[in-house]
């Protein structure tokens, strides 16, 4: 059976339109969903794949430009061998690189939440823990806009342009070495990783295919002054090198090319997408049609991405309603399902850290994996406990910083200083619940169930949380109705999509 | 695993479930709150591991502690020559022998090892030494080979391993993020900072009795006790014995969050019950280290069933101007362990407590142009405890047959860890280390 047959037309409802707004982006509003219901699958589906293109042509944000850092650094060690006060300054620019990153990630999430294309952005979040590149190394937030600027214009594109146009890219060069690798040492790090993690998987190359790649690798440089990749020829390794069976004076592109032929890499990404998009555990003739569809597409992503998203397997019952989203996804659909402005560019940072996925910050190279690895007791209940700052804002925390250390735990004992940048209102209960509908504790119930579950909770739950509304009498107050999202969103099933 | 599950389920029927099923308020809220603080209480004296079982505590020098100044080598010349700055002279040293003396400021340290409480052992680290923060970090904490990228931690295969079925608590990181070397393939083991706010927290903060949104909200997040959850119930057959710490991976989704929000709920509702029972009457310093072991000692005096608890201790990158700053962290990590061992001396549990510490790095033998050190390879970890064996292990590395400029290590961390496994916590090390390292008298 061809496991990508489309879904039929029946079967496209409220469920599977959500389900597609979750998967292929941050989840969507009632009227969101409804919209993209109503224009059937085939539309939204185009909708999602076939942005405009100015959608991907971002323009930088002020200061993503080249500022000559290593002038900066040399100025830097000048004031050093010189003697004097070099620390002020080199914390000074440290703290740029901080206020940059946070910028960074304050403009990601934006436009994840609302910018144009929503599958763009997550494509481009899925190749960004793909090509696991760090800010702790690379230490300069121009270098880290310049990977997410090149992995949002190639995020649909051909995987194999993408590829070549990562071993060129100066964060991930620096990130695995790449740059330091001469003709007499070679670095093995990016050769490593590039068969390990980007395209083949461990187990399907030898370590002299390591050597040799290696090689041909040497001679990729990056320009500080321009801070652009450049080539040096003198560096490279124009000798003879026999890789995966082929001998030749191979170079680094034909190296990707060679990898990029094997059935394993069709194989390790096909896993790897359906793994992101559609569920934790594929099954093997599952991955194995993916990697077909992969190479009779001959890597190009759009097509497979919509074969993926209009297949019946991707709208199965088991599917779902059945990821834990992501930190990153659940700091977006959170506030867009509660309709407030994300959160503020600090919180949201401390947030990422205490949930476990730092945007431009994985943890290694092997970048997020996702899944059940999200949820511990810890990540868990900091949750529930930033839920709590979204919907209620900081009226939660103790006005006094002194206080605020003891106070809830959304992650700012050590930013308790913050006071203004942390300010956040509560949630405008009457864009989610009509004044018609407050006093029927059922219908609110129903109503928000609907809006904030992908999959309706088990009849316990929902009488629970009837129940709760009417334990609190019939006065339902805003603040009322603000616990009780607070209790929907405390549980296990919100952290589903 | 079967039995400890179903323990857990029947306490928390009987402290929760029991007392919830009546839906009147206010009694239901009455009720439910004190049996639970009541039994939670109880429950805490008979745990299995937490009153007699033997405790690691974990002890990260974040940043590349500098071995050479913390165990120094006063007497060889290449020591004083190395570094014309920040040697320490013999006159100002603690002497083990006539050959190393500990830092200064290490008084109680000293104080442990004339007690015969502290094993040093020197020269430690690994092949290929690797000198990047990210990675060597890494490599201790998942025990790796350099040249191997494992996605487990130690402790985490430890959980997998040896610790199936034991409660959550088992593992304790005291910080904001929960060490790597936790991670395990069942995520087992709790990470918080400060116990009182290891717990949900309602819209509206709570005035004594807690408010019916909490008592709602564990309503829930209790699922995972029942029997409802069908994945537990029906999955009790013969595959899950065979395939040990596999179960957790083995739930549904679904069953997995209800699962980790039970245990959230529960052992933020031991911690809490402990944190705010226990007081030591030992005077702890300033800082955060003494904070972290402040509250594992009173976890410890409370009898939470931990295994090993983790600490850090960060601010040992020292490149530049070490003096002040190594002087400071050596005097912090000395009164916090000097604190601490008081405490758990007093408690009567100093017999039942091991503590290791490790840094990812030593620094470079050469002190270097700005009066820091650069990133190094190998260093002295020590091991102490009420029950250890004490002395000096491994040797001494030479100042002079360098490895660029580095110490070479003459023995694997894997060795310190493999003796802890296998003779303090008495886990097969093999199975965690995935092979056998030469074990250490260090235990």
């Amino acid at each position: 059976m061809n496991m990508l047959t489309p879904l039929p037309t029946a079967k496209w409802t409220e469920a599977t339109a959500a389900h597609l707004l979750n998967r292929a982006g941050f989840g969507g509003t009632p009227t969101e969903i409804e919209a993209v219901r109503k224009k059937g699958l085939a539309a939204a589906a185009r909708d999602l794949m076939d942005v405009k293109s100015d959608a991907a042509n971002v323009s930088p944000l002020p200061w993503a430009h080249p500022r000559n850092i290593q002038a900066q650094r040399m100025e830097i060690k000048a004031a050093k061998d010189r003697g004097e006060d070099f620390q002020a300054r080199a914390r000074q620019v440290r703290m740029m690189e901080g206020d940059e990153m946070l910028d960074l990630r304050r403009w990601w999430l934006e436009r994840m939440m609302i910018g144009p294309a929503p599958l763009l952005e997550k494509m481009t979040l899925f190749w960004h823990g793909h090509f696991a590149t760090s800010a702790q190394k690379v230490q300069d937030a121009y270098w880290m806009w310049l990977q997410n600027d090149t992995l949002r214009r190639n995020a649909f594109g051909n995987f194999g342009a993408l590829v070549r146009k990562i071993s060129r890219d100066p964060a991930m060069m620096i990130y695995l070495d790449l740059q330091q690798s001469r003709k007499e040492h070679p670095n093995e790090n990016w050769a490593r990783e590039l068969m390990e993690l980007f395209t083949v998987g461990i187990g399907n190359y030898t370590e002299q295919d390591i050597r040799e790649s290696a090689r041909a690798f040497t001679g990729y440089r990056i320009d500080m002054t321009t801070q652009q990749f450049r080539f040096a020829p003198l560096q490279q390794d124009h000798g003879t090198k026999t890789f995966m069976g082929k001998s030749g004076n191979l170079n680094g592109d034909d190296i990707i090319d060679i990898l990029i032929s094997k059935p394993a890499c069709a194989q390790f990404i096909g896993r790897k997408l359906w793994r992101f998009f559609v569920e934790d555990d594929p099954r093997p003739e599952t991955v194995n049609a993916i990697a077909e569809r992969l190479r009779a597409h001959n890597f190009e992503i759009r097509p497979v991405l919509r074969e993926i998203f209009t297949s019946a397997e991707f709208y199965s019952e088991r599917v779902i309603g059945s990821q834990i989203k992501s930190p990153v996804q659940y700091i977006v659909q959170t506030s867009k399902l509660l309709d407030t402005p994300p959160p503020a560019a600090v919180a949201a940072q401390n947030a990422m850290r205490q949930m476990g996925q730092i945007l431009f910050a994985p943890p290694n190279v092997k970048g997020w994996d996702g899944g059940k690895e999200w949820i511990s007791t810890s990540t868990l209940l900091f949750r529930y406990n930033f839920a709590n700052y979204l919907i209620n804002g900081d009226a939660i925390l103790p006005p006094n910083p002194q206080q605020r250390r003891q106070g809830a735990d959304v992650g700012f004992g050590r930013a308790a200083q913050l006071t203004e940048q942390i300010h956040r209102d509560p949630i405008d209960i009457g864009k989610l619940v009509p004044a018609d509908v407050r006093s029927k504790p059922r219908e609110v119930v129903d109503l928000l169930a609907t809006r904030f579950f992908q999959t309706r909770p088990a009849e316990k739950e929902v009488e629970t949380f009837v129940k709760f509304l009417e334990t609190r009498g019939a006065d339902t107050t805003d603040a009322t109705l603000r616990e009780l999202i607070h209790l929907m969103m405390s549980t296990p099933q919100f952290q589903l999509a | 695993m079967k039995p400890t599950l179903q323990t857990r389920r029947k306490f928390l029927r009987t402290s929760m479930l029991g007392a919830a099923a009546t839906w009147t308020l206010p009694v239901f809220l009455e009720k439910t709150f004190f049996a639970l603080d009541a039994l939670a209480a109880d429950a805490l004296t008979q745990t299995v591991t937490g009153k007699d079982g033997t405790i690691l505590v974990v002890l990260q020098m974040a940043g590349g502690n500098d071995g050479l100044n913390m165990v120094v080598p006063y007497a060889d010349d290449a020591y004083h020559v190395a570094r014309p700055r920040l040697h320490l002279g013999a006159d100002q040293v603690l002497k083990i022998d006539n050959h190393i003396a500990l830092n200064p400021k290490l008084t109680g340290v000293k104080s442990l090892y004339d007690e015969g409480h502290l094993a040093i052992v020197q020269g430690v680290g690994y092949p290929n030494p690797n000198r990047s923060h990210f990675r060597s970090t890494e490599i201790w904490q998942t025990a790796s080979d350099a040249d191997r990228t494992l996605g487990e931690g130690w402790l985490g295969r430890y959980f997998d391993n040896c610790c199936a079925g034991a409660e959550p608590t088992v593992g304790v990181a005291i910080g904001e993020e929960t060490p790597q070397a936790f991670a395990a393939k069942n995520p087992t083991g709790v990470t918080f900072s400060r116990p009182e706010q290891f717990r949900f927290q309602p819209s509206e903060p709570r005035h004594g009795q807690p408010s019916a949104e909490e008592m709602f909200f564990r309503q829930l997040n209790e699922a995972g006790s029942g029997e409802e959850s069908g994945t537990v119930a029906s999955n009790t057959g013969g595959s899950i014995g065979t395939i040990s710490g596999k179960a957790k991976n083995d739930l549904s989704t679904l069953d997995f969050l209800q699962r980790t929000a039970l245990d959230a709920q529960l052992s933020s509702d031991k911690i809490l019950a402990i944190a705010r029972k226990y007081r030591s009457s030992v005077t702890y310093p300033q800082g955060q280290l003494a904070a972290s072991l402040n509250i594992i000692a009173r976890m410890i005096a409370g009898g939470l069933p931990t295994r090993v608890y983790y600490a850090s201790h960060g601010g040992f990158d020292t490149h530049a101007g070490q003096v002040n700053t190594h002087e400071r962290l050596m005097g912090e990590f000395n009164d916090a362990v000097a604190a601490f061992v008081a405490d758990l001396k007093q408690q009567g549990n100093f017999e039942r407590v091991l503590l290791m510490t490790f840094s990812e790095f030593g620094r470079r033998v050469q002190e270097n142009a700005n009066g820091g050190t650069d990133h190094g390879a190998a260093a002295p970890m020590f091991v102490l405890g009420g029950a250890i064996k004490p002395g000096l292990f491994g040797k001494y590395p030479s100042l002079t047959g360098l490895d660029h400029g580095d110490l070479k290590f003459n023995t694997d961390f894997r060795s310190v860890y493999g003796t802890v496994l296998d003779r303090w916590l008495k886990a097969p090390s093999q199975l965690v280390l995935g092979r056998k390292f030469p074990a250490l008298a260090i235990v």
